[in-house]
């Protein structure tokens, strides 16, 4: 028999490569562009997150509202039930990242592929269903795991700000080697690029991805076999399939290399039990074969294509460990009385609503332009894991700005006009007397004052009586806040020059989204709870 | 300068004061201020320029011009917390009608610089003109002595120090602790580090500053003036159009200018007085001779 390999399928993978670098280039680029734009609209930079149904369905069930954007997820949803799940193989920019590792990691030699022979890697349905039956109870995990949440969030507050360091180093040296002409250009656009490169979990976020991508070591694509609960989904979805896998038993010589260098586990040969609901068609297997013997001819007519087969009784398993737990997660001291760290971007919904919608995905923490918003690590309870805090000492909520609230894919934080966001309050500001300047020394320091953005100020200025410990009694202007007029943003924190505790502190309560989170009888009668 | 030139110029400068002190005095036909109102910020910055005899007394050919307006909030041109975009652009293009070789317009702002750059207008307004508006970048810092009164060393961006002329360009505001924040508080923009620190000792340390950088030309914006709420302020009823710019060599005395413009004597401001027992400028006004003009 003639050994020859398939030309057209080779074409066919090529085209998948350029697609793949193409929807990944996209991808990189709206994250890039996920920054202050010279003006105060942001446009559509979290549109990829709207074709994802995952997200579309979790938000549906757990928040009990539909989000008009992820009408386009519908798109995909559809295109699945026809093409099967192309989009891991084609699309999902995470997928090409593993797909990528794979390769190289294969090339050199430390991956092995082992053959797996027909069975169905099920651990990612059982992740959908736990995900899922918690929606049911309105609690939202799925941007853990969601491949695009994930992505985004690692790279976001992971892996650009090591890049950004390791940059910002090779800059310090050319500075320091006095090129000053090929450093002043790159330094300029590395500003403009505005990448915020201190998170408080860089280490966590940033190691989980890696791990994440080293499993490739493992086996080929483990993410996408394994644990992506979107490529569940996508797999449940994928019904009808025009595109079906045919062996052409004449020319096949059994050798297996098909199902060894699978990517996905769809296991191609024998030709009977290939699994649709795996196969990425990524066309590895027909132009992998030695004799041009796997095909994938159009079918068009409805045939009934074997679903997946989960065993009932770990399907039953599953879901009453999801419902179990689902208050495990839940339960903490938080949801009792709110935490006083715990403040929400401008716009974040009343905190059960945040929390029913928010996925994780570090969309504000992209776009903000002070670095302020970081991933909750406990603030929150468990459920709020990487959900966006603001943090003071790091950076302050810029007051005329909104973008985190445009950027938000899925409404957890309400788009706001910039005026509108000027009015909302996230928190309240404390002054600890016996840090600051003025009141614990006697000696001039404005610095809160000069740089709070509200005009009237909410820190007033008064005279003060200061007793130094050599028994002086000194009387310089000290701050004190007017609760009614600080919405919280930071910048007093943040600027304090008490480097190590900021002599003045921003706390959630007051923050307008919460009608139980206040302080003074009158602000309940208020606005409470309109964000 | 060359060394040589100096040299010269040290010589032929004696040989002038031993010999002919009236030259001297003729030399001295310049005002000590400018002080021009009208309807529109580039032609009143014109005008204060040609008062003081014309941008070439300041900028000589090929020269690298710094100009150091207040970029520091993001807040627009009618809140009045930075300068005038138009009063930054018409600077830029008499230094560049000099002859300059290269102008950069920037600051060390407080908000972040993306966006202060942005709603004050003074990038747009700067680069129209011609002018490289560069961000600040910590590789650039450098620790250098100040050997003020109070401030001893500090961490100041290199492209202040390698200039060659340095011009200063606040705005008149209010400020809770200095009282005005004018063209001497304006240096705490060109450095890094800690610098909320100062505000312990914010009048020294403006003094002190001033004297380091010691400008070539200070030209204060009164086009808008904040009164309130300062140095960020945000309620256009804190703005006072005053429609006025001044200028001068002398840096304390542009500083009581703006002063005045604000009914306040400078003489009650602590940092102008601790300038003026220093020898480091006049705040008395009647003792500087203003040329003011109204276009």
């Amino acid at each position: 028999m003639k050994k020859e390999r398939s030309k057209k399928y080779r074409a066919v993978q090529i085209l998948r490569i350029l697609s793949q670098t193409l929807f990944f280039a996209l991808f990189f680029y709206l994250l890039l562009g996920t920054h202050f734009p010279g003006k105060d609209y942001i446009g559509n930079v979290e549109i990829f997150f709207h074709f994802d149904p995952l997200l579309a369905l979790t938000t549906l069930i757990a928040a009990r509202v539909v989000f008009l954007s992820f009408v386009f997820a519908s798109i995909t949803i559809v295109l699945t039930f026809v093409f099967g799940r192309f989009v891991c193989a084609w699309v999902c920019p995470l997928g090409s990242i593993h797909q990528f590792f794979s390769f190289v990691f294969k090339k050199s030699k430390l991956l092995k592929p082992k053959l797996i022979k027909n069975k169905l890697p099920t651990l990612k349905y059982y992740i959908l269903i736990f995900i899922l039956v918690g929606t049911i109870f309105s609690l939202n995990l799925v941007g853990i795991l969601d491949p695009l949440s994930l992505l985004y969030r690692s790279f976001a507050v992971g892996v650009f700000p090591v890049l950004n360091h390791t940059f910002s180093n090779v800059l310090g040296l050319l500075y320091q080697a006095e090129f000053y002409s090929i450093a002043d250009p790159i330094a300029q656009f590395l500003t403009t690029l505005d990448i915020n490169s201190i998170f408080t979990q860089v280490f966590f976020i940033g190691s989980l991805f890696l791990a994440i991508v080293l499993l490739n070591i493992h086996r080929e694509r483990f993410w996408c076999r394994y644990l992506c609960p979107l490529g569940a989904l996508l797999g449940l979805f994928s019904r009808w399939n025009v595109l079906k896998l045919e062996i052409d038993s004449k020319k096949c010589i059994e050798c297996n290399l098909c199902t060894l260098h699978c990517e996905t586990q769809a296991n191609p040969f024998p030709n009977k039990d290939w699994k649709s609901s795996e196969c990425v068609y990524c066309f590895t297997c027909s132009s992998i074969c030695p004799t041009n013997a796997i095909r994938f001819p159009l079918k068009t007519q409805m045939e009934k294509i074997e679903t997946v087969n989960l065993s009932r009784r770990k399907l039953l398993l599953t879901s009453i460990v999801g419902a179990v737990l689902a208050p495990f997660f839940r339960l903490s001291p938080e949801s009792k009385r709110a935490s006083e760290k715990l403040i929400r971007p401008p716009g974040a919904l009343p905190e059960k609503q945040f929390l029913e919608k928010c996925v994780k995905c570090g969309e504000c923490m992209k776009v903000c332009p002070t670095n302020a918003l970081q991933p909750v690590l406990k603030e929150a309870g468990p459920e709020g894991l990487w959900t966006p805090m603001l943090v003071p000492k790091i950076g302050y909520c810029e007051y005329y700005c909104s973008l985190c609230t445009q950027v938000c894919p899925t409404g957890a934080i309400k788009e706001l006009t910039v005026p509108e966001k000027t009015q909302v309050k996230i928190g309240t500001s404390w002054i600890n007397k016996n840090r600051c300047i003025p009141w614990k020394f006697g000696d001039p320091c404005i610095v809160c004052e000069e740089h709070c953005p509200v005009s009237p100020k909410a820190i007033k200025l008064i005279k003060a009586e200061v007793k130094t410990p050599e028994g002086e009694i000194k009387t310089p202007l000290a701050p004190v806040i007017d609760i009614d007029l600080c919405i919280g943003c930071g910048i007093c924190e943040n600027k304090c020059p008490v480097m190590d505790k900021p002599a003045i502190y921003v706390t959630s309560v007051g923050e307008s989204r919460s009608e139980e989170n206040q302080l003074k009888l009158d602000l309940i009668s208020g606005s409470g709870g309109i964000y | 300068m060359k060394r040589r030139d100096f040299l010269k110029n040290i010589a032929v400068g004696s040989i002038v004061l031993n010999i002919k002190p009236n030259i001297l005095a003729q030399e001295k036909k310049y005002p000590d201020l400018a002080v021009v109102q009208g309807e529109l910020p580039s032609q009143i910055t014109r005008e204060a320029i040609s008062i003081l005899g014309g941008v070439n007394r300041f900028i000589s050919k090929g020269d690298e011009v710094l100009i150091k307006p207040n970029i520091g909030w993001d807040r627009t041109p009618e809140q009045a917390a930075c300068t005038n975009p138009q009063v930054v652009k018409t600077l830029v293009e008499l230094c560049f009608e000099a002859g300059a070789k290269k102008v950069k317009v920037m600051d060390h702002t407080i908000n972040p610089a993306r966006r202060t750059y942005v709603r004050s207008g003074i990038a747009e307004a700067a680069k129209e003109a011609g002018a490289d508006v560069p961000f600040t970048n910590e590789h650039k810092l450098k620790k250098v002595p100040i050997n003020g009164q109070k401030l001893k060393e500090w961490e100041v961006y290199r492209d202040f120090l390698e200039t060659d002329k340095l011009i200063n360009v606040p705005i008149t505001k209010h400020h809770s602790l200095s009282r005005l924040t004018l063209g001497m508080k304006n240096w705490l923009g060109a450095l890094g580090g800690n610098r909320n620190q100062l505000h312990q000792s914010l009048d020294y340390a403006m003094v002190d500053l001033a004297a380091f950088f010691k400008p070539t030309l200070s030209f204060m914006d009164s086009y808008r003036i904040l009164h309130r709420n300062g140095p960020q302020g945000g309620r256009l009823s804190d703005v006072k159009l005053h429609k006025t710019v001044a200028a001068g060599v002398d840096y304390v005395a542009v500083d009581s200018i703006g002063a005045h413009f604000m009914d306040i004597n400078p003489g009650e401001l602590m940092f102008l007085k601790i300038a003026n027992e220093r020898g480091l400028g006049e705040i008395d006004l009647e003792k500087l001779t203003i040329e003011k003009r109204k276009i």
